[in-house]
């Protein structure tokens, strides 16, 4: 450091540096080196010995202009505010119809759905102690729960986002409902939130259902359809989420989200795609943690690398291609369960951040979302978080407002490389497919959180309320948590069996028959089979039994 | 512990698991690795084990402490495991859970046979401490049961 | 803290429940084994007529060449046959803290439920040689409690499997394509305890080359009566698992058609050097170093020659056999 400074700066410039150095270290004494979470070290002051300005436009540029890192468009928020896309997950159908209703009157643009954790399993409502269903999100197991869902939604103007993994039957269901109310799938636009099996595997989260193997076909077949039949959805959502959840730094997060991105790109090359077609419905999806600044410098950064690997590696020509669009969630593994109401400032310091850092569309947690499914109350605060930044604070008037800050640009610079090492790494190893077969991304991962942990233990990483200013656990009253009404449950289950029984035998027998075929055959489109059978009254969990049955059940990689 | 150490007192045996939906592990991969610095045998499963399975495990290992994460609300069918562990001769077996329990839920829980529920922000001393003391009166109630004629 | 003392008798109702194959007296019996609370000499004499019927098949190999998949296909293979098999999966312990993370059944979850199957999960607390100290006393438990195979799988990669050699009666060796090893599998001395060879990943395209590699390398053995053959085979498909059965079975049977006590008996021919040598390490760490400082000092001065000393105490030995 410096090196740096005594050669960038004008004379001037210098001596001034020098006494406030001087100052500092008198004041300071003896200084504890400190470090964010991707393991850089933060100077106490920058400069303009720290910036970069050289190659400006090759490494800055302008919003709009490759490589993209103050923007990915010209205009970004001040030409259009980002999406506010809050997922909303509870209960039986009619419970989450009644949230979505409320939330598209209070100035939602654009709706997500989160089904239940037994979905997510690919179980049906049948399958599984009544307790746990609709705790975490909607059960959906047919055509006709997710009418009921949407009723009253026009799902032709607004982005629906899924949040299930492949099979994508929420997906498939959503398509069915589309035909019925006679809308042209091309009028439907969203995302499949959740399409990153890769991500599932290494998080071991709730999300995987399928093997690795049979993840991978299901997933080019779920891009080939999408682009074919529903040419406005986003079928492919890299996701950095899990990874930072489980521990991994900003930087191994972005590094390996676009690893992954990558490999399936490379796929899709493999699959004979047009790139340019496959890259401009690529999207991503962060967790956003209050680490204020590094994140900030991630998602620059992860712009700019972005732009060159679609470019240069991957060869796409359209711009379009070269553009990181990115929704961001405010990370849940901040928030407390201890004195939840700081769960709010956390939350609106993360919304700063993703704002801060050009993303396009973002969720803001609730501050009750540590103990349970938010309840209207904390939906609504975690909503006007966000109207309060664009419209009180004016976060949406200046595009890029950190950029040409010292640190700002430093850091950005800094994670640059840090990201990198760890793409190549992912590279030296065989791609992300292959890493993460051997289980080094989880081993890296392990090792961060353990870190972090170490952190949290002793005290260096102070947690409000948890290591520090804790209150008696008996002052806090705790709001009791959500649980859905057990006797809409139940009658929930029981229409269920009903519609099972009314069904065709033979109907829903050939689907699944067609589909397992599918599934045994390169030729087909297996989830075009899903699409069908979905339409034909094939449940969530027939649909996911029978593909683990063809393609072979997930199995969480883990060394121990 | 050399193996030439003459006298081994008996580690505990630890199972890392968890029921029910939810797959978030990040804190049970922690707490094992705690319990294995701190000198135990810990057998770590992946999540969504059935509760059958977590109960098969135990006896297979001769398990001290079963430990359980729950996050979201999986908790609710931790009483329904008590009684099969009790149905199927386990109840030696000593049952601790970490996470995150509304503190209305947090009396079942100990009422259904649980020994201790650890709150968030719980100390790595504490689980280790706890953990070991339970273990010994696990083992202690196995030798009864079996050594006595 | 002088172990012999703290030992204790196998009590009536634990051995009967352990005769009779309960599984909860086997878990806990397992465990006091590890634990030397046990007299081994007063378990042995108990369950002597018991034991020599389960056949213990170990499986070793490099890393990365698919042993845990290949083991699961394994048990699918003995379940179909109607049999019952117990696997001990040990993991290393942690030279610092002597605890372990035990993660090997992850590996075989499918088996969870079935009743058929055992699995125990061992830390090695520190012994190197590739399984754990209380191998052969855990070994015959599970014998006495009524199983007809026990699966081992070595820690190591191969080469400092030495406890394998012993305690197994067929040793299968896995290697797969590509891996690097070729040359490895003559350097390690593996090719001497194989019973059965497995080439495993067969269907990727280095596969046959290295079947050859291996065929070459097993006919410069000059062992015509041995046949060592080798069994390729794609364990994440099942493919070739039958085979590897059929050749095991082979050898087992050999076994059967002479007498249990025939198993037995080439077993602690195999493990007699080794167990003298732990239990020695035993009795010695019990006893008062002062009462051998004496020895010790000859032995470093080289007034007392060990090789001697060991020619002389096996001489004894003899002595009180011939008594």
């Amino acid at each position: 450091m410096e090196e740096k400074r005594k050669r960038n700066q004008p004379s001037d410039i210098q001596s001034a540096h020098e006494e406030w150095q001087q100052s500092y270290q008198k004041q300071m004494g003896k200084q504890q080196v400190i470090r964010n979470r991707s393991g850089l070290e933060v100077d106490p002051l920058y400069s303009p010995a720290d910036s970069n300005n050289i190659f400006f436009n090759e490494r800055l540029g302008f919003p709009g202009q490759y490589p993209f890192t103050r923007g990915i468009y010209p205009t970004m928020h001040r030409g259009r505010t980002w999406s506010q896309r809050q997922l909303i997950g509870l209960g039986t159908p009619d419970d989450y119809n009644e949230r979505v209703m409320k939330l598209l009157d209070s100035g939602t643009s654009a709706i997500s759905l989160l089904p239940c954790n037994s979905t997510f399993r690919g179980l049906d409502c049948d399958e599984i102690q009544e307790v746990l269903l609709g705790t975490c999100g909607t059960i959906i197991n047919t055509i006709d729960h997710m009418e009921t869902c949407l009723a009253g939604v026009p799902i032709e103007e607004i982005s629906t986002a899924m949040n299930d993994p492949l099979p994508f039957t929420l997906l498939a269901f959503l398509l069915g409902v589309a035909r019925r109310r006679g809308i042209p799938w091309e009028r439907i636009t969203g995302t499949s939130n959740q399409s990153d099996y890769i991500s599932h595997f290494v998080a071991n989260h709730m999300f995987f259902r399928l093997s690795l193997t049979g993840s991978r076909r299901m997933l080019l077949d779920h891009i080939a359809f999408c682009r074919e039949k529903v040419p406005n959805w986003n079928p492919v959502s890299v996701v950095g989420q899990h990874m930072q959840q489980a521990g991994a730094t900003p930087a191994e997060t972005m590094g390996f989200t676009l690893s992954t991105a990558i490999q399936y790109a490379e796929d899709c090359l493999v699959r004979g795609m047009d790139i340019d077609s496959v890259l401009t419905r690529f999207t991503f999806f962060f967790d956003i943690s209050i680490s204020f600044f590094e994140e900030v410098a991630q998602f620059r950064a992860g712009r700019r690398i972005w732009a060159r690997i679609a470019r240069e590696r991957l060869g796409a020509l359209d711009p379009r291609s070269w553009r990181f669009k990115f929704h961001g969630q405010t990370s849940g593994v901040d928030l407390t369960r201890q004195q939840p109401l700081n769960n709010i400032a956390r939350v609106t310091t993360q919304a700063i951040v993703g704002i801060l850092s050009g993303l396009q569309s973002m969720h803001t947690d609730a501050y009750d979302e540590a103990i349970s499914c938010p309840t209207e109350e904390a939906a609504r605060i975690a909503v006007n978080t966000q109207n309060i930044l664009r419209e009180e604070a004016h976060l949406c008037d200046v595009i890029d407002p950190l950029g040409g800050s010292y640190y700002i640009e430093s850091l950005t610079d800094q994670m640059e490389v840090e990201i990198n090492s760890v793409i190549e790494k992912i590279d030296a190893a065989g791609g992300m497919f292959k890493a993460v077969e051997s289980g080094l991304v989880q081993a890296m991962i392990g090792e961060s959180a353990l870190s972090f942990q170490r952190q949290i233990e002793s005290g260096d990483q102070k947690l409000v309320g948890v290591n520090c200013y804790q209150l008696d656990e008996d002052q806090e009253v705790e709001p009791a948590p959500y649980r859905p009404n057990p006797d809409a449950v139940k009658a929930l289950a029981e229409s269920f069996k009903e519609y099972k029984a009314a069904r065709s035998k033979s109907t829903v027998q050939r689907a699944i028959d067609n589909l397992a075929r599918a599934a045994n055959s390169e030729n087909d489109n297996l989830f075009e089979q899903v699409v069908t059978a979905a339409e034909k009254g094939v449940t969530h969990g027939e649909i996911v039994a029978c593909l683990r049955r063809e393609l072979g059940e997930g199995k969480p990689i883990i060394k121990a | 512990m050399h193996e030439s150490e003459v006298q081994m007192e008996s580690p505990p045996r630890v199972l890392i698991t968890k029921i029910g939906l939810d797959g978030h592990d990040r804190g049970s991969r922690i707490v094992a690795a705690y319990l294995r610095d701190a000198g135990m045998e810990v057998i770590y499963t992946p999540p969504w084990q059935t509760i059958d399975a977590v109960v098969g495990i135990s006896r297979q290992e001769d398990i001290d402490i079963i430990g359980l994460s729950s996050l979201a609300t999986d908790h609710l069918i931790i009483p329904e495991l008590m009684t099969t562990l009790t149905n199927e001769g386990l109840d030696a077996v000593r049952v601790v859970v970490g996470g995150i329990i509304p503190q209305n839920e947090i009396q079942k829980l100990l009422d259904s046979g649980v020994s201790k529920v650890f709150g968030p922000g719980t100390l790595r001393e504490e689980i280790i401490d706890n953990v070991k003391s339970l273990a010994l009166s696990a083992q202690k109630l196995k030798r009864q049961k079996w050594e006595e004629a | 803290m002088d172990a012999m003392k703290q030992q204790k008798s196998i009590s009536e109702k634990l051995f009967a429940k352990l005769q009779a194959g309960d599984v909860s007296a086997l878990s806990y019996a397992i465990r006091a084994i590890e634990n030397s609370e046990f007299e081994s000499a007063e378990i042995y004499n108990r369950i002597k007529a018991d034991i020599g019927r389960t056949a213990v098949i170990g499986f070793t190999g490099p890393p990365g060449v698919g042993k845990s998949t290949l083991i699961n296909a394994y048990i699918d293979c003995i379940r179909s046959a109607d049999q019952r098999v117990a696997v001990v999966a040990i993991d290393p312990s942690s030279p610092i803290s002597g605890g372990a993370i035990l993660g090997d059944r992850l590996r075989m979850a499918t088996h969870i439920d079935d009743p058929g199957v055992f699995i125990r999960s061992v830390s090695n607390r520190g012994h190197l040689g590739g399984l754990c100290a209380a191998i052969s006393g855990i070994i015959n438990l599970i014998d006495v409690a009524g199983w007809d195979v026990i699966l081992l799988e070595t820690v190591g990669a191969g080469q400092s499997d030495t406890d394998l050699t012993d305690i197994a009666d067929i040793k299968v060796v896995i290697q797969a394509p590509g891996l690097g090893d070729d040359i490895q599998a003559i350097k390690a001395g593996i090719l001497e305890i194989a019973d059965v060879f497995v080439v495993n990943k067969a269907d990727m395209p280095l596969a046959d080359r290295a079947m050859r590699q291996l065929q070459a390398m097993i006919d410069l053995r000059d062992d015509k009566n041995n046949r060592v053959p080798i069994v390729k085979t794609v364990a994440t498909e099942g493919v070739g698992v039958d085979l590897l059965k059929a050749e095991i079975d082979l050898r087992s049977q050999k076994w059967k058609v002479v007498d249990r006590q025939a198993r037995v008996k080439k077993r602690m021919h195999r493990l007699f050097a080794r167990e003298v040598g732990r239990l020695m390490e035993r009795k010695l760490a019990s006893m008062n170093q002062s009462e051998f400082s004496q020895v010790y000092e000859k032995l470093i001065l080289g007034d007392l020659k060990l090789n001697l000393l060991v020619e002389r105490m096996v001489e004894e030995l003899q002595e009180i056999l011939g008594d």
